[in-house]
């Protein structure tokens, strides 16, 4: 801080890097430091509010434990290195994996958090420069089965509706999150909506904020979302309370439906969830009976090896229903990053190229083969865990990876590391030095979201720009120019473009959902929402309104299975993991925050005032969680915000990294692991002293 | 004091820009945000016929949201005192200078506060129209400035022409080179009656004198503070733009072989703000929190040490707060409550 005068220089408008809401903050500036932050009055989403972590920007971005030089490890330390040797020595690997092993023996994880023109840089990297199609990113293990679910039965895998249209249901459902702690300002909006009247229905295992304020809680047992949706279905067609003529209208497959959940009765569900037959109906004709139902989820329904099932029965319960195709209803997954809507739309998936046009579609590997007048790979690319696998078989040698951190928010860590030490070359670009990083043997140094142009794409399928405040800290650049300069030096000159939006006119130009735009258009409108082309001039806030992008609306019958891991005689508690308000991620960015640093502990397990009582753990009391993958020490919270029988930790912190103990069992459509449940058990560390 | 007659502010305000540097609430084009930022050549001063508070208050310039007090090289500490060049507000409402002369007690011993204080001219402007969500009157902090809390005052009277106020000697020679005419004594009263009729249009604000009294005698129940501490989602929005909001914590960085102690905002909304080492928390639930949050607004025992409430009417809270618990829907709820 220039500390010896102190002046704003300017407020430079952009969007919040955190999670996916895509709320509007200025970024306060002087003498080229980010000093503070203010809310956008204006902005559509946020409307002049910002949540914890968006008000603490400042120090997320702070240049204090920023890298700002190449760094190449040498007996284990690392050493500042000038670009041409760091890049000399990743293409020098890169050419030696392709020429012994081929291509698919490179990796690349691209990032939720990076701009849409880095994510798309890095697909045609990954596809054009080096020639395979192992590229993946971290919405694997958020949001995976809600694009391979809803792809299937509505043939678009986003929110099907506006951030703007909570104000327009009256009757909210809330399935598996909690929007107040992690997308705080669409949870305030949904608060606001129910103080205004709306009514409010929550199915979580937890007690969250939002379930202690709603009409109707269902507390269902971990893990049993699809026996819980078959029972209500099962209700709602007893009862004749399905939406006939829309079902009959725009869906098919009705009476395979009605077969599998009449496989459901109540007295069931009851059994399997926990859930009182008499909440189960009143559910059932709450959802069908609202004039516009709008539904929300999160992790709660993704991260279990019924991901896919799970998404796929929450779009059965919409479509029976009938809540979609207008304002106020439809399905509303949260995506947890800034981008990862963005980096999904890119292509930065191993199956799909930008605007989801399939990489197994001979027509899209041509059209984009011309586009970029390169032969195309055709071979199935990896998922992360597939790279991870592959390294540990010898498969992979080398991977890059762009600001993410798997080290900390991977399952099991213990593989991860493992996977990461085996490789032949390991490429980080970063801002600061995560645990990952801290594993690589070249580090680049990334510019920051506000040190550069470009767009994040937010949940409701809104793109916005975003602008530079400062300039980047010493040599640091922004990943779309890094991955440029390797991919010439590599021989594939395509992607030596002067500007971000430059790329943004390539994205245009080549993905549909997106040709509309550019961004002058997007500044005037504080962003537009995809589908954006000549028939939708200024976007799409409702999609599914006349047809579902399939056609027909499918709805899929699928059944109840438990957990890879249940709870046994060695293991007795369910382990679930869960985010924390102040902090994001890897922790990364909040934590440089003294007040969000502070405010929670360094690691916290939730846990039940009866189990707590039962192992005589107090508040605070130091306790050792052990599962079938590893063990983590930290404190206990007793609180009733976990049900009894179950215990949760958030993932944010490195000093109890709760991702010792999740299990890797995955969801065999998507791969996504099983981070909400797994089996543990709990010692008590200061019962074991006395 | 001294009155002058000044034909549109606009002369005023070039005036100033071409002696010193001057900040003033500016629109961005194209979105229409208000934020306080330095005079450029685009810059437009404020009117005053549809009034709308910039974003943040003034507060910042004084009380930055991060500032380093001093630093360690290892061997000696040494003092990071700022000396900002001269500068001027320009376009400063009532109630933002109500909570100037708020923070001028609160920081009285702060060298910090004091050296960008005292580096700044204030030049207020009169509200002739009531802004959305802002109840002033009602806490006594406008629409039009009291006396003494600017340098200068703008008042557009309701001919279109402006009266010009010095309330300091500083103030009045920042018009030297104007030759501005001397305004008639009646004038000043037109003012006053003027005040009297912008006041009449505000809405009712029974809910907040009702909430006064009510926090005053203890009257809220701890089950109603809670309910309301289930909707704060602890964004820190209401205490960072709060006018009045002074509190702060301190940490030390890392600077070669020694640190800097930088401190920065606080938020009494936070759990760990009062937190004790043992884990111990006087206000360990949400809704002691927003107690005490409202308690500092607008408890008699705060106005006998500052003369006035904690709360200058802006409303601010209420535009930002996520959780639906800003001044409005707080007062309401609390006088509404059995």
């Amino acid at each position: 801080m220039g500390s010896h005068s102190h002046n704003i220089s300017k407020i430079t408008q952009t969007i919040c890097p955190y999670c996916g809401v895509g709320c509007g903050i200025g970024l306060r500036v002087e003498q080229d430091k980010i000093i503070g932050v203010e809310p956008l009055a204006n902005h559509p989403i946020s409307q002049g509010k910002l949540c914890t972590k968006g008000w603490s920007t400042a120090y997320a971005v702070d240049p204090i434990d920023r890298i700002t030089t190449p760094l190449i490890k040498e007996n284990g330390v690392f050493r500042p290195a000038s670009w041409d040797e760091a890049y000399r020595t990743i293409t020098e690997a890169f050419s030696a994996a392709i020429h012994d092993k081929g291509a698919d023996s490179l990796g690349i994880i691209a990032c939720a958090r990076a701009t849409n023109e880095d994510c798309y840089a890095a697909q045609k990297f990954t596809r054009a420069a080096l020639g395979t199609n192992n590229i993946d990113h971290c919405a694997r293990i958020c949001h995976s089965p809600s694009v391979a679910g809803l792809r299937q039965t509505l043939g678009s895998g986003a929110m099907t509706n506006a951030i703007d249209d909570i104000e327009k249901a009256d009757l909210i459902v809330i399935f598996g999150c909690d929007p107040t702690e992690n997308h705080t300002v669409l949870g305030g909006r949904i608060m606001r909506a129910k103080l205004a009247g709306a009514k409010l229905l929550v199915v979580d295992p937890r007690l969250t904020r939002l379930a202690r304020m709603a009409d109707l809680h269902l507390q269902l047992q971990l893990g049993t979302n699809i026996a819980l949706i078959n029972g209500l279905l099962n209700i709602i067609f007893a009862n004749g309370w399905q939406a006939q003529a829309f079902l009959d209208d725009r869906c098919e497959n009705e009476a395979a439906l009605r077969t599998k959940v009449a496989e459901y009765p109540p007295e069931r569900v009851t059994r399997i969830t926990g859930v009182p037959e008499a909440q189960l109906i009143a559910a059932a004709r709450m959802y069908t009976e609202a004039d516009c139902a709008l539904l929300t989820y999160g992790m709660g329904i993704t991260q279990y090896t019924t991901g896919t099932n799970n998404v796929i029965s929450i779009s059965n319960l919409t479509l029976v229903a009938g809540q979609i195709g207008r304002e106020g209803t439809g399905i509303n997954p949260l995506r947890g990053q800034n981008n990862v809507q963005g980096a999904c739309d890119m292509g930065a998936l191993p199956n799909v190229f930008p605007g989801y046009q399939e990489v197994a579609a001979p027509a899209s590997r041509d059209k984009f083969a011309a586009a970029w007048q390169q032969q195309l790979p055709e071979n199935k690319g990896l998922t992360s865990l597939g790279m991870t696998k592959g390294a540990l078989t010898g498969d992979v040698s080398c991977m890059l990876i762009m600001g993410e951190d798997p080290v900390i928010t991977d399952p099991d860590q213990n593989h991860v590391r493992r996977a990461f030490e085996a490789l032949d070359l390991l490429v980080v670009i970063e801002l600061v030095m995560t645990e990952t990083a801290a594993m690589a043997d070249v580090i680049l140094p990334a510019a920051a979201f506000s040190e550069k142009q470009g767009t994040f794409t937010n949940c409701e399928r809104r793109v916005q720009l975003i602008q530079p405040a400062i300039p980047a800290p010493g040599g640091a650049k922004p990943d779309w120019q890094i991955l440029g300069e390797l991919a010439s030096r590599l021989g594939y000159n395509g992607m030596n473009w002067g500007n971000a939006e430059a790329i943004f006119d390539e994205i245009a130009r080549l993905s549909p959902l997106y040709q509309g735009m550019s961004y002058p258009k997007l500044a005037v409108h504080y962003g537009l929402q995809w589908p954006c082309n000549d028939d939708a001039p200024n976007g799409t806030p409702l999609l599914h309104s006349k047809t579902f992008s399939r056609g027909k609306g499918r709805l899929i019958p699928v059944n109840h299975a438990d957990p890879a891991e249940m709870p046994d005689e060695e293991y007795p508690l369910f382990f679930t993991t869960t985010r924390l308000n102040f902090h994001y991620g890897c922790g990364s960015m909040t934590r440089k925050s003294p007040l969000l640093e502070r405010e929670t502990p360094h690691g916290i397990l939730f846990i039940n005032p009866s189990d707590a009582q039962t192992l005589g753990i107090k508040p605070q009391t130091k306790v050792r969680i052990h599962s079938r993958r590893g063990e983590v020490e930290t404190r206990a919270v007793v609180t009733d915000e976990v049900p009894a029988g179950t215990v949760a930790m958030p993932y944010h912190f490195k000093e109890a990294p709760c991702n010792q103990l999740t299990n890797n069992a995955q969801d065999p459509v998507t791969k996504m692991p099983e981070l909400k449940a797994c089996a543990v058990r709990v010692t008590n560390l200061e019962a074991e002293t006395k | 004091m001294k009155a002058s007659l000044l034909a549109n502010i606009g002369q005023l305000y070039d005036h100033l820009t071409s002696q010193q540097s001057v900040f003033t609430p500016q629109s961005t084009a194209g979105t229409g945000e208000l934020n306080w930022l330095p005079h450029s050549d685009n810059s437009q001063p404020i009117t005053t016929d549809r009034p709308v508070l910039p974003i943040y208050p003034t507060k910042q310039f004084f009380f930055p949201d991060r500032e380093i007090l001093f630093q360690f090289d290892g061997s000696e500490f040494k003092e990071t005192l700022p000396a900002p060049p001269p500068q001027i507000l320009f376009g400063v409402r009532s109630c933002d200078l109500c909570a100037i002369a708020y923070q001028d007690q609160f920081f009285q011993q702060d060298p910090h506060y004091q050296a960008r204080r005292k580096a700044t001219l204030l030049v207020g402007i009169d509200c002739n129209m009531p802004c959305k969500g802002g109840f002033c009157p009602t806490v006594n902090a406008g629409p039009f400035v009291r006396d003494g809390l600017a340098d200068l005052v703008c008042h557009q009277q309701q001919d279109g022409g402006w009266l010009l106020i010095a309330h300091s000697a500083e103030g009045e020679s920042l018009l030297n080179g104007l030759n501005l005419k001397r305004a008639d004594a009646c004038l000043i009263t037109q003012r006053n009656e003027h005040e009297k009729e912008v006041t009449a249009q505000f809405p009712s604000a029974a809910h907040i004198e009702t909430g006064i009294q009510r926090i005053n005698q203890a009257q809220v129940s701890a089950e109603t503070w809670q309910a309301m501490g289930l909707q704060c989602l602890t964004c820190s929005g209401c205490t960072s733009l709060c006018p009045t909001c002074s509190c702060f914590t301190s940490h030390d960085r890392p600077i070669n072989e020694g640190f800097e102690r930088e401190r920065c905002w606080d938020s009494c909304l936070y759990d760990a703000f009062q937190r004790e080492a043992s884990g111990h928390n006087p206000s360990a639930r949400a809704g002691q929190r927003v107690e005490r949050f409202w308690f500092h607004k607008f408890s008699n025992e705060y106005k006998k040490s500052f003369d006035r409430y904690g709360c200058t009417g802006c409303g601010r809270c209420e535009k930002t707060c996520p959780g639906v618990i800003g001044v409005h829907a707080v007062m309401k709820r609390i006088s509404a409550a059995q």
